[in-house]
């Protein structure tokens, strides 16, 4: 029973992104920040580290499918971002101390590292037209505040999680 | 310095990157319509994202109850203040509503273009990398949504329809930086003032109006509405409010910031618009076969 938990948090937080999304954007004295949810891929993160890269890239794979062809439009932008991200997670974390508050500065990094991904597509096809600058301050900053809340709420619960998870397997 | 790459990894790579642009190249050739698979995983996901979207609204509504709760005292009187002029606006709405029917009548013209058909929808998602600015609400094809519709919520226009699955649409908000949503507004008044709305200003938070006939004297905090002329939105829609005219960059037309009417965040319900007066193909604002010809010109 206990296996299925791991992907039922992943379809959990997948279906809480837009969810969170629909109060975005915040505008505090006239200036709107955006917030981009990336639960997804933090999790993913997590499981890299603790679980095993080739699962995360499996899932991030089946995550980034549906992320395109539900929300996007364009098949293939998440699909690539989420297993890269992940596999370059996982060759940081070869040389990093598998410590929590690492894979939580980690996963920060790498949500930062996918919204600068996301930005240089959406310029590229013209979805966007703010400038590098405008990017930083309106949207990469309050993404990476807010998501750092929800890894600083939920990391250490993932952590327990998915560690149990795994010794559970490793004793069968 | 560790080999980042295996060859058999940078092989599967490159596969990988190639099938991803083809993917991707194809995916955004055609927008307007999804093909079956997507249709398919469209209406599944959407099942399950109403599951979860359902309850937060549900938290959401009653925090705005506490909300109203709290200023309950302050609006009673702000609304005791305003309810008498209420009272005679009424009246005289009944009366110039009477009174047009049966001119109406007398010129024997019956299909209007502000009349329509609401289709109630519950916004059930947002495009959670909010590069687009999209929603998607949980009425489709099978409840009669078609491509193009407007939508609107009680205070006025925020959308229109963009792609239709049979359970499920997605809405493309006025707020979008794409330069191909137009709508054909007017801004009423003795002599109705017509222009399109095209872009939007994000620093600003405003929408901004352009061909604007520079012979007309647009006002700040004029009204602004649907035209109807553009062939799928009815008429009488409302938009916002005129907070700016100035030139446009040629100097030929004027161009009027306006700020919008309805609230794009925190959507929850909302109404497609199916206009009961016959409805032209192509999109609002640009008539079918004339695109071409205002893509020459301009």
């Amino acid at each position: 029973m206990i296996r299925f938990i791991i992907p039922l948090i992943a379809v959990i937080l997948f279906f809480l992104e837009p969810v969170f999304s629909l109060f975005s954007p915040i505008s505090i004295a006239d200036v709107s920040y955006t917030l981009v949810p990336r639960f997804v891929i933090v999790y993913l993160i997590f499981i890299t580290a603790y679980y095993g890269r080739r699962r995360a890239i499996q899932y991030g794979i089946v995550l980034g499918l549906l992320y395109d062809m539900y929300h996007i439009d364009i098949i293939g932008v998440y699909t690539f971002l989420y297993p890269v991200i992940c596999y370059f997670a996982a060759l940081i974390i070869r040389q990093i101390h598998r410590h929590i508050i690492t894979v939580m500065l980690l996963s920060m990094a790498m949500v930062a590292l996918l919204e600068l991904l996301s930005y240089f597509f959406a310029s590229l096809i013209a979805l966007t037209s703010i400038g590098f600058e405008e990017f930083i301050v309106l949207r990469l900053m309050p993404t990476m505040g807010a998501n750092s809340i929800f890894v600083g709420m939920f990391g250490y619960l993932f952590k327990r999680l998915i560690d149990e998870v795994g010794l559970q397997k490793a004793g069968i | 310095m560790p080999r980042f790459f295996s060859n058999k990894r940078l092989i599967l790579l490159l596969v990988g990157v190639i099938v991803l642009v083809a993917l991707i190249s194809f995916s955004l050739k055609d927008r307007q319509n999804a093909t079956l698979p997507e249709q398919i995983v469209k209406d599944v996901v959407g099942f399950g994202q109403s599951i979860f979207s359902k309850p937060a609204h549900y938290i959401t509504g009653t925090l705005d109850k506490i909300d109203g709760i709290l200023n309950t005292y302050e609006e009673n009187k702000h609304l005791k203040a305003r309810l008498k002029e209420y009272a005679a606006n009424q009246a005289e709405l009944a009366d110039v509503k009477a009174d047009n029917k049966e001119l109406r009548e007398i010129v024997d013209k019956k299909d209007s273009l502000r009349d329509y058909e609401p289709i109630q929808a519950t916004v059930i998602s947002r495009n959670p990398d909010q590069w687009e600015e999209k929603i998607i609400i949980d009425r489709g094809s099978v409840e009669g949504v078609e491509l193009n519709m407007a939508v609107i919520t009680a205070s006025g226009l925020i959308g229109k329809v963009v792609l239709v699955t049979p359970f499920k649409s997605t809405v493309e908000l006025l707020s979008t930086e794409n330069r191909d949503f137009r709508v054909a507004a007017v801004i009423p008044g003795d002599k109705s003032i017509f222009g399109l709305i095209e872009g939007y200003d994000s620093a600003r938070g405003e929408l901004i109006m352009k061909r604007i006939d520079s012979n007309f004297e647009v006002k700040e905090g004029q009204k602004v509405e649907s035209s109807g002329l553009g062939g799928i939105f009815p008429k009488g829609l409302l938009i916002g409010e005129v907070t700016e005219v100035s030139t446009d960059d040629f100097g030929l037309t004027k161009l009027a910031y306006i700020r919008p009417a309805a609230e794009f965040s925190m959507l929850d319900h909302v109404m497609v618009v199916k206009r009961s007066s016959r409805i032209t193909s192509g999109t609002d604002g640009i008539v079918a076969g004339e695109e071409e010809e205002g893509e020459d010109g301009s």
